[in-house]
């Protein structure tokens, strides 16, 4: 690779498109920025107002929360007029420190909120005293806890589960949490006039005072599903992740038409036969969109964090941003590689922003829910803006997948880039086949390329982590499923590409030889996922259902390295066999090592259950 | 200056091309011939570099056609033009000297030289806006710009008007003029003809002829002797005040004469013509036809 020759191309790819673009299309662009440059700001700052004057409060102004209603805009405060309240036209009625809430689910909310802004309320109080140490002590509560095995940390996820539960139903663990930092606030002036003030006639009650809120948000150390989370929704995460990932989608829809371009017409073809390399071309034609999406990331997370703290930051996030631009890159890439005309072009890009901004965007919108959520680089962006921690293996765990992918999607579009590919009409089905069986000319390679797309697979398993994570119990069975799918895939559709170019004779013991060699790769390339213990995602009992095998220590652990090898050359060499035979045989034959791969994980799952 | 030696190139089951093997000299215009699916394409195409030959090799002004720098050396026209259609010519050759290391002030100068030359008017429009005839000249212009030795032409005139193919063959007779080494393919043996030194004829993805033309003319060609009497003899027609008669062989030659003399005349001419390039090469794919295509 020349750099210089590189660079000269971006420079070049740059002014070819500079001349393209019509005014139309730059004013479309320009209003999309602005109004991003618009929104991101005003979530940063605090939220843009979707639930103002949501509920309706009647209190009277002597009341000691009629403060509280009138600094939060999600109240539209009136006078305590009763028969309105009998009339559902208020869902809160405050007499003095008498609270009257209707029993309804607006109520609820209404009331929900109310805490809330009770608790801000409170500590904003709590600011403006002179002691601060005295407003905010500090209180730390230990808890011991012994060193247990798979089979206990299992049983302790499910009792967090049940403690989940307690806190929503009962209380008891409202008043525990009287005793960490809610139960300090709670004894300040305003959480003692809240527990004192509830209505004993509505449901919620019984619930431990405002003062001491806490919920499955606010509980360290125990993770839920979204389906725990209460009102108000992560509309913060929500715009942040949404922010970042809307310009992708611009970005790419230009570097797919300029890939596909190449192709169109032969167009490609002078760049070929001039003295670059096809690496050099890519990269050129690659880099100013590469760069162009960094600018914008980059500046959306300098403007926020200025926006927010005052100060100049968001390395963490350029950082964290950078593997998640280059996979939807080389996503596209590849994709106009794939694609004969704008029309399939279209389809491809479509498909890439879908599954790519699920993979990205879903699991940051839980950046509070747990583990679960570091699935995607996304998360740490948001973790970055919002002034949290983000430790090293954590990072990795986040970017390096991606980044892995980005590569293998590069290197499979790139194996493409070349005359006999670029130009001719063959079906997508055919591409893909190409591009797998390209760099396959000898055994060993075969495992080679397993390996190569384990990222990818890796990748996906989290997407489907990340996806079916809220459906419960259902999800681990669901899991175990596109697992066993995902993984037979990955060892055996190169096979088929290879014995679909003929690059190995269709004898029975060659492909049992190259399955073996495939399950060899892909249990070499599994170890990656160790890297998920960093963060602990395997405690969540999904995790464990997705990785199972790559987490294991002491005595079972020989027994946990063999048994997935075993497992993988098996149905490897089942599938392989059938694609020596043809389609239908292939087909057939990688159906078999998916029932097979699915009844060993159900077999593990049950064990270790 | 261009060695292919025993080039094959295979998709699947398919050979395009079969152990090609020919050289081309310092200074030579070597034409390939053919018909449709003959090869021609596939072979200019692994002499650039564009296409990996399957086996055997190719060595451009002394370096190995899959080398990046042999593309130097090279300039390469492909049957279509090509272009990037938001350029003007004028940045689209820019571009390309640029890629091709041509300092600047050189690069403009041969850029203007050469549209000149190739009369090329409206050099400030967008490419897209140009005529096939135009794009035709600026891609020419584009194998020019790095001032190569070696000029791989694809159909140099294909699909063009009158006008502009016989520009563009004045053109490349001139660039032959100037010691560039030519490989040229065309479907118009006529122009093959006229600015070859040598020709190869490509069949069925194989080189079936290859030669000078005096060569080939010699080996699969047929000489046509047109003789006039004064006399009527046998199949002559009355032409001009006297009897005409075409034969193939000089023993039907003098049985002509001795027909005429035994009727009382003589011969009054006889006239010799060489078969052309294109009935040389239909006597060549008429030899093939039938012959069955070779899997790979």
């Amino acid at each position: 690779m020349q750099i210089r020759k590189l660079l000269r191309i971006a420079r070049w790819e740059v002014t070819k498109n500079a001349g393209g673009v019509d005014r139309r299309t730059v004013a479309v662009v320009v209003a999309a920025i602005a109004l991003l440059a618009l929104v991101a700001p005003l979530v940063a700052a605090g939220g843009v107002g979707v639930d103002s004057g949501l509920y309706r409060v009647g209190v009277d102004e002597s009341s000691p929360y009629y403060d509280v209603v009138r600094q939060d805009d999600t109240f539209v405060v009136t006078g305590p007029d009763a028969t309105a309240y009998d009339d559902g036209d208020l869902e809160l009625l405050i007499t003095g420190e008498r609270i009257r809430v209707q029993p309804t689910t607006k109520g609820e909310a209404a009331h929900d909120e109310l805490r809330s802004s009770v608790q801000q309320y409170n500590d904003e109080q709590l600011k403006l005293e002179a002691n601060q140490s005295a407003a905010f002590p500090v209180s730390v509560a230990l808890e011991f806890r012994s060193q247990t095995g798979l089979g206990d940390r299992l049983r302790i996820d499910q009792d967090g589960g049940e403690a989940t539960e307690t806190d929503g139903a009962g209380g008891d663990d409202g008043g525990a949490a009287g005793e960490t930092d809610d139960g300090a606030a709670g004894e300040a002036d305003g959480g003692e006039n809240a527990s004192r003030s509830v209505d004993p006639d509505t449901e919620s009650g019984g619930v431990g005072g405002l003062g001491g809120l806490g919920g499955p948000l606010g509980n360290e150390g125990v993770s839920g599903s979204p389906s725990d989370i209460d009102p108000p929704f992560p509309f913060e995460s929500l715009v942040l992740a949404f922010v970042f990932v809307i310009p992708m989608n611009f970005v790419i829809q230009a570097y797919g038409s300029t890939i596909l371009s190449e192709r169109i017409n032969r167009r490609g073809e002078l760049l070929l036969v001039s003295p670059v390399s096809r690496l050099d071309i890519i990269g050129g034609k690659t880099l100013p969109y590469f760069l162009g999406a960094m600018a914008i990331e980059g500046a959306i997370a300098v403007g926020l964090i200025y926006t927010v703290d005052g100060t100049v930051g968001g390395l963490v996030s350029i950082l964290a941003m950078t593997p998640l631009v280059l996979l939807f890159l080389g996503a596209t890439f590849l994709g106009a590689m794939f694609a004969r005309s704008f029309k399939e072009l279209t389809f491809v890009t479509v498909t890439i922003t879908v599954v790519l901004t699920s993979y990205a965007f879903v699991p940051a919108i839980f950046t509070d829910v747990g583990a679960i959520a570091l699935i995607s680089p996304l998360t740490i962006v948001v973790r970055n803006l919002q002034n949290e921690g983000v430790t090293l293996g954590e990072f990795a765990f986040s970017t390096l997948p991606p980044m892995l992918s980005a590569i293998v999607f590069f290197g499979l579009g790139s194996g493409l880039y070349r005359e006999e590919d670029m130009f001719d009409q063959r079906s997508i089905r055919g591409r893909v086949l190409d591009a797998l069986a390209g760099p396959i000319s000898r055994p060993y390679h075969v495992g080679v390329m397993t390996a190569v797309l384990i990222p990818f697979v890796f990748v996906l398993e989290l997407l489907a982590v990340a996806s079916l994570f809220a459906l419960g119990e259902i999800s681990i069975v669901l899991i175990l499923v596109v697992v066993a799918v995902l993984e037979e895939l990955a060892k055996s559709l190169h096979i088929y590409a290879a014995y679909e170019h003929r690059t190995f004779e269709a004898r029975r013991k060659v492909a049992l030889v190259l399955g073996a060699i495939s399950g060899v790769g892909f249990f070499l390339g599994e170890k990656l996922a160790l890297l998920a213990q960093l963060v602990g995602l395997p405690e969540l009992a999904i995790g464990e259902a997705a990785l199972q095998g790559a987490v294991f220590t002491g005595p079972i652990l020989v027994l946990f390295l063999l048994a997935p090898l075993a497992l993988h050359v098996t149905t490897a060499a089942i599938s392989a066999v059938g694609a020596g035979r043809g389609k239908r045989s292939y087909i057939l034959g990688v159906g078999i090592a998916i029932l097979v791969h699915l009844g060993y994980n159900l077999a593990v799952v049950t064990a270790v259950a | 200056m261009i060695e292919a030696r025993n080039l094959r190139k295979e998709y699947g089951d398919f050979a395009a091309v079969e152990d090609s093997t020919f050289e081309v000299t310092d200074g030579e215009v070597f034409g390939i011939v053919g018909p449709n699916g003959a090869g021609k394409t596939t072979t200019l195409k692994m002499l650039a570099g564009l296409l990996e030959p399957t086996s055997g090799d190719a060595t451009v002004a002394g370096y190995d056609a899959s080398e990046t720098e042999m593309r130097s050396h090279l300039g390469f026209l492909p049957e279509e033009s090509p272009l990037y259609e938001e350029m003007t010519p004028i940045t689209y050759l820019e571009f390309f000297a640029d890629l091709y290391d041509v300092p600047g002030s050189l690069a403009e100068e041969r850029i203007q030289e050469t549209l000149d030359e190739l009369d090329l008017e409206h050099q400030d429009r967008q490419l897209g806006d140009m005529s096939k005839g135009m794009k035709r000249k600026v891609a020419i212009a584009r194998s020019l710009i790095n001032d190569p030795d070696v000029l791989v032409y694809d159909e140099p005139a294909s699909g063009l008007d009158p006008l502009t193919t016989n520009y563009i063959i004045q053109f490349t007779e001139q660039l032959a003029a100037e010691g560039k080494t030519i490989v040229f393919s065309a479907h118009n043996l006529f122009h093959v003809e006229s600015i070859c030194d040598r020709v190869a004829i490509m069949n069925e993805g194989e080189i079936v002829a290859r030669g000078d033309l005096a060569a080939l003319q010699s080996e699969h060609g047929e000489t046509t002797y047109h003789v006039y009497t004064t006399v009527e003899v046998p199949d002559s027609v009355r032409k001009n005040g006297r009897w005409h008669r075409v034969v193939g062989t000089m023993e039907a030659v003098e049985r002509t004469r001795d027909a005429a003399q035994g009727a009382g005349g003589s011969v009054a001419d006889i006239r010799t013509e060489e078969s052309s390039l294109e009935e040389v090469f239909l006597n060549v794919a008429e030899g093939h036809e039938g012959e069955g295509k070779s899997e790979a």
